[in-house]
């Protein structure tokens, strides 16, 4: 009888470790909740395999340059309306150190491959087949968008919804004028 | 040339059902995959991510991919959590042998406990008393107050 009273009492203290574990790991708020505050945050790691080429692309190796992150899917009819703005804007700061990074999350590599070619999307494309990065970079839909900076912090405006051309502009400048 | 032309269109119809012999069922294989926005199986999801799947699948039916090549493709493209039901081998096999072994164990808990339960129940008998009966005393007492009633 004494073992059972000890096997239940390990029971109940490797359960309610396991429930301390998971609400000190629960995630809090994320960067878009605290960008909207103002705040300027480190960009959550962000290495994922290429959508338009073969390999991975690691945010961190962009480190120097202003980076925006647009998170889109091609499904969704805002981020359509988006798409050739970001690819003109994309092509407009491409020589002055500005790199636009695409996060296609929920969708077949065929409708997100067919996605870019339709809509002239040349730059830098990653997947993330079932949206592990939503909850670290705040994401509660697509499409949003966030500036990071050169030194690999997101700066704010953070745009939920479809981007125009001055939304991007202007961020873009905020994040290069971040020190 | 009649002839022909009816030989050549029995031919077109034919074609696709030979290289096809056994084709993949689509109904099938949406209840082993799920959607990846919502987690609900395929067959009881709208979502825009469950409508390309679907549409994808159909491809690969139609390429007679068999339902093994189709859902390790799945796998390839989304990571095992597209399938609705973890496999039976490899680190999945977990899912199936945890649930079995604890009700095996419950079992082997409840069997010890009632076993020690029941020994417990047949200890050192009471003083006075065999086994819990009457002392010939008590029982002549007993029959003497129904006698009473009687």
């Amino acid at each position: 009888m004494r073992i059972l009273r000890v096997l239940s009492a390990a029971g109940v203290v490797a359960l309610l470790a396991l429930l301390v574990w998971q609400v000190a790991h629960r995630h809090g708020p994320g960067v878009a909740q605290k960008v909207d505050k103002g705040r300027i945050v480190a960009a959550p790691k962000l290495d994922l395999p290429r959508l338009d080429l073969a390999g991975r692309l690691d945010l961190a190796s962009l480190r120097g340059s202003v980076v925006v992150v647009n998170f889109w899917q091609s499904s969704c009819l805002p981020c359509k309306q988006e798409a050739r703005t970001l690819a003109a804007t994309a092509r407009a700061w491409k020589d002055r150190g500005v790199v636009f990074v695409g996060v296609d999350a929920l969708d077949t590599k065929s409708a997100a491959r067919a996605y870019l070619k339709r809509y002239g999307v040349d730059y830098p494309n990653v997947r993330d087949a079932v949206a592990t990065q939503y909850p670290n970079w705040g994401v509660t839909g697509v499409p949003e968008t966030f500036f990071v900076d050169r030194h690999g912090r997101v700066v704010p405006p953070h745009i939920a919804g479809p981007a125009t051309r001055q939304d991007l502009e202007d961020g873009i400048k905020r994040a290069r004028e971040s020190a | 040339m009649r002839l022909l032309a009816v030989l050549a269109a029995a031919l077109v119809v034919a074609a696709p059902a030979a290289a096809c012999a056994k084709p993949a069922s689509q109904g099938h294989l949406e209840t082993l995959l799920v959607c990846p926005s919502c987690h609900t199986t395929l067959d009881e999801s709208t979502s825009p991510a469950a409508n390309e799947i679907r549409a994808e699948l159909k491809r690969m039916i139609a390429r007679c991919m068999t339902e093994q090549q189709i859902l390790d493709a799945m796998v390839a493209e989304w990571g095992r959590t597209i399938l609705s039901t973890p496999q039976t081998h490899g680190f999945d096999l977990i899912a199936w042998v945890l649930p079995l072994g604890g009700i095996a164990a419950g079992a082997a808990g409840l069997a010890f406990g009632a076993r020690a339960w029941s020994r417990g129940r047949g200890g050192p008998p009471e003083p006075g008393g065999g086994g819990g009966g009457l002392s010939p005393e008590d029982e002549r007492r007993v029959d003497e107050a129904l006698a009473r009633f009687e």
